[in-house]
């Protein structure tokens, strides 16, 4: 009997006796992942470069603004990889999502003052959290192509029913004259103020992710979407988890929604369609699709295009789409996946196998029975 | 009276129109199981074509037509080269998401190529109109209904009686059989790409002289005829054609006379319901696979 190469881990695992939670939809056969890297070290050093660096990088009132975008569509960039990177959800309202925080916490703002900016922040995320807890649990059998058209439904009627309510979301959907935010009587007036706050909201966003990253929610939410039938005789819940990644990051979308109401002191809904659509598949799909890191890598480069090739601003769609084109069929696995592979070429490693980092892992519904069989059969 | 009529008459032909787009969606899905998110800025760049072969090379209008519909299925092809042929192993999702890339790079082109400023492309009767029962019916609004009567018939008669439309429908239901009994997949996958931009391009010149065209012009249309699609299930014809055609009149009539400013969203909002209460669509039977 002859172990395939690409499937030891699994069947190694079994022979040692550890045990591997429901190897539910796994192609690779290396089994469920196993959260072994602590990932904080890495982080606290990324963001204490990006702390340090940026500020004195970026002293320009552009460059800083680009900054701040950045984070903040990174934001909605780790909401969306947990809706559609994690539970597999082709989601298309997460731009609608953003918007609509934009308005809640402008509209909050406006009404109590800026120094209600939490509260507002708070507003944002209940109601994107609540709309998207109810359209998750309406359109819980669709699948792929049915979610992705029911949500993309949702989005062009709320952005319609958003430029008819004037006096929410501002004459044809426009609200302008958003103070700064103030939290506990500070003001964040300018853009490095901004970029602080910004920076702050991403670490707590970061954090949360690295919790859900090493909580069963990340093991269901993977073998919810690689099959359902499977996962769910298994007991998993996989409606519960994907309906709630799609709350969670839906709520994501609205806080990076309320904080570029702020750092623009304007909310349009035009700025949030089509175009910002793709932006948001850019940065998933960029950055890499198996992880929390590749949406802000990935918002980087989606934010800094414009800015490196500011001489083509004419053909800057035609940059967009070919680039996203080029990724997707180039890399697979994103800049991130391609850097870890180079990686771990270069020191003669194995790669780490995530399961599901790839988009052929990811999404496929079928099992290879004939390579199931044979891991059994090296198990046993 | 006369309102009815002529909401009745913008209905159905608006209805006509989605039924082009549907069923450029359908024939793609049977043929390849991908639903191309281009179809709309297909549906633009077919009115563009056109507006250009008729202002640029001084073309007849029904030669600009010609012209706009060959053109498109070379798009289509070229599509097929660049945004399916590379991904054909990978899940059909990431194939959707690669024909978004598609869609914004033709939205960019035209811009380049044709400005951003709203165009006028001329009707072939010209500023006609007929009047019945009290109501001024534009005649483009008759050419439509007719032309697009013919052209989904006859996509409907090469679907049921022709070898290809045979081939197309065994892929539909089982590609490796098909194959296996020597469907030549990847011809036909060329072919659906083709047919299905000539039917976004055929759909783009005969609503184009109805209003302005700019580059978002076709999203809109692809978006309500996803509606037609999803009512179809994605596999009917038949039902597709029906189900453009009711949306078309629902949203124009029950539109018009009810919710003028929310007509846009009426497709969308049928659309939702009947995605959460039969996921599979209305004409479509449950298969469901481990």
């Amino acid at each position: 009997m002859t172990v395939p190469t690409d499937t030891p881990p699994a069947a190694h695992a079994r022979r040692s006796g550890r045990t591997l939670s429901a190897s539910v939809g796994n192609r690779s056969g290396t089994g469920p992942p196993v959260y072994r890297e602590h990932r904080y070290l890495t982080w606290v050093v990324l963001f204490a470069v990006i702390a340090v660096a940026a500020p004195n990088l970026a002293t320009g009132q552009a460059d800083q603004l680009s900054l701040n975008v950045w984070l903040a569509y990174g934001i909605a960039g780790v909401g969306f990889y947990w809706v559609f990177g994690l539970a597999g959800r082709f989601a298309f309202c997460q731009t609608f999502m953003m918007a609509m925080g934009g308005y809640m916490s402008a509209w909050i703002t406006l009404k109590l003052g800026p120094n209600w900016f939490l509260v507002g922040v708070l507003g944002a995320m209940a109601v994107t959290g609540a709309i998207a807890a109810v359209i998750g649990l309406i359109l819980s059998r669709a699948q792929d192509f049915y979610f992705a058209i029911g949500t993309l439904a949702v989005s062009e009627v709320g952005t319609v029913i958003l430029t008819h309510t004037t006096s929410f979301s501002g004459a044809d959907g426009s609200t302008v004259g958003i103070a700064a935010p103030e939290i506990f009587g500070y003001a964040f007036n300018s853009y490095l103020q901004m970029f602080w706050l910004s920076l702050a909201v991403l670490a707590v966003v970061v954090l949360f992710a690295i919790f859900l990253e090493r909580s069963p929610v990340r093991r269901h939410a993977i073998a919810g979407r690689e099959n359902a039938t499977v996962a769910r005789s298994g007991g998993v819940p996989v409606v519960k988890v994907q309906v709630m990644l799609f709350a969670f990051g839906s709520m994501l979308g609205g806080v990076s929604g309320a904080l570029l109401g702020s750092i623009n002191s304007t909310v349009n809904v035009n700025s949030f369609g089509t175009s910002l659509a793709i932006g948001i598949f850019l940065m998933l799909f960029i950055g890499g699709i198996g992880s929390a890191w590749g949406p802000i890598v990935g918002a980087a480069f989606y934010v800094a295009i414009p800015q490196v090739l500011s001489s083509l601003a004419q053909y800057q769609k035609i940059v967009y789409g070919a680039l996203l084109l080029a990724v997707i069929i180039a890399f697979p696995e994103g800049l991130v996946g391609a850097l870890r592979n180079l990686a771990a070429r270069l020191t003669h490693r194995r790669p780490p196998v995530e399961p599901g980092a790839t988009l052929v892992e990811r999404l496929s519904s079928v099992l290879p029975t004939g390579k199931r069989r044979e891991n059994d059969a090296a198990a046993g | 009276m006369a309102k009815f009529v002529a909401l009745l008459a913008s209905g159905v032909a608006y209805g006509a129109i989605l039924m082009l787009v549907s069923l450029g969606f359908v024939v793609l899905f049977k043929a390849t199981g991908i639903v191309n998110f281009a179809q709309g800025d297909l549906v633009t760049l077919g009115a563009f074509v056109a507006f250009w072969a008729g202002s640029s090379l001084g073309l007849p209008i029904l030669a600009t037509y010609v012209v706009a519909i060959v053109g498109l299925f070379f798009c289509g092809v070229i599509i097929e080269r660049i945004a399916y042929v590379p991904l054909r192993k990978r899940p059909p999702i990431v194939v959707v998401i690669a024909t978004l890339a598609v869609s914004v790079m033709i939205e960019g082109l035209i811009e380049l190529w044709q400005g951003s400023s709203p165009k006028n492309l001329p009707s072939p009767v010209g500023t006609a109109v007929w009047h019945v029962a009290g109501a001024n019916i534009a005649m483009q609004r008759v050419v439509i209904v007719i032309v697009s009567a013919v052209a989904v018939t006859a996509v409907l008669v090469i679907f049921k009686s022709t070898s290809i439309g045979r081939q197309v429908r065994a892929l539909a239901s089982d590609g490796e059989t098909a194959q296996l009994y020597g469907v030549r997949t990847r011809a036909v996958s060329v072919g659906a790409f083709g047919v299905s931009a000539s039917l976004a391009a055929l759909a783009g010149v005969l609503v184009a002289p109805l209003s302005a065209i700019d580059v978002t012009f076709g999203f809109a249309l692809m978006v309500n005829s996803f509606s037609a699609v999803v009512l179809g299930g994605f596999v009917s014809l038949e039902g597709t054609a029906a189900a453009a055609l009711g949306i078309g009149i629902i949203q124009q009539v029950v539109g018009g006379y009810f919710l003028p400013g929310y007509s846009d969203t009426l497709p969308l909002i049928v659309m939702f319901v009947v995605i959460a209460v039969r996921p599979q669509g209305l004409f479509a039977l449950r298969s469901s696979r481990l």
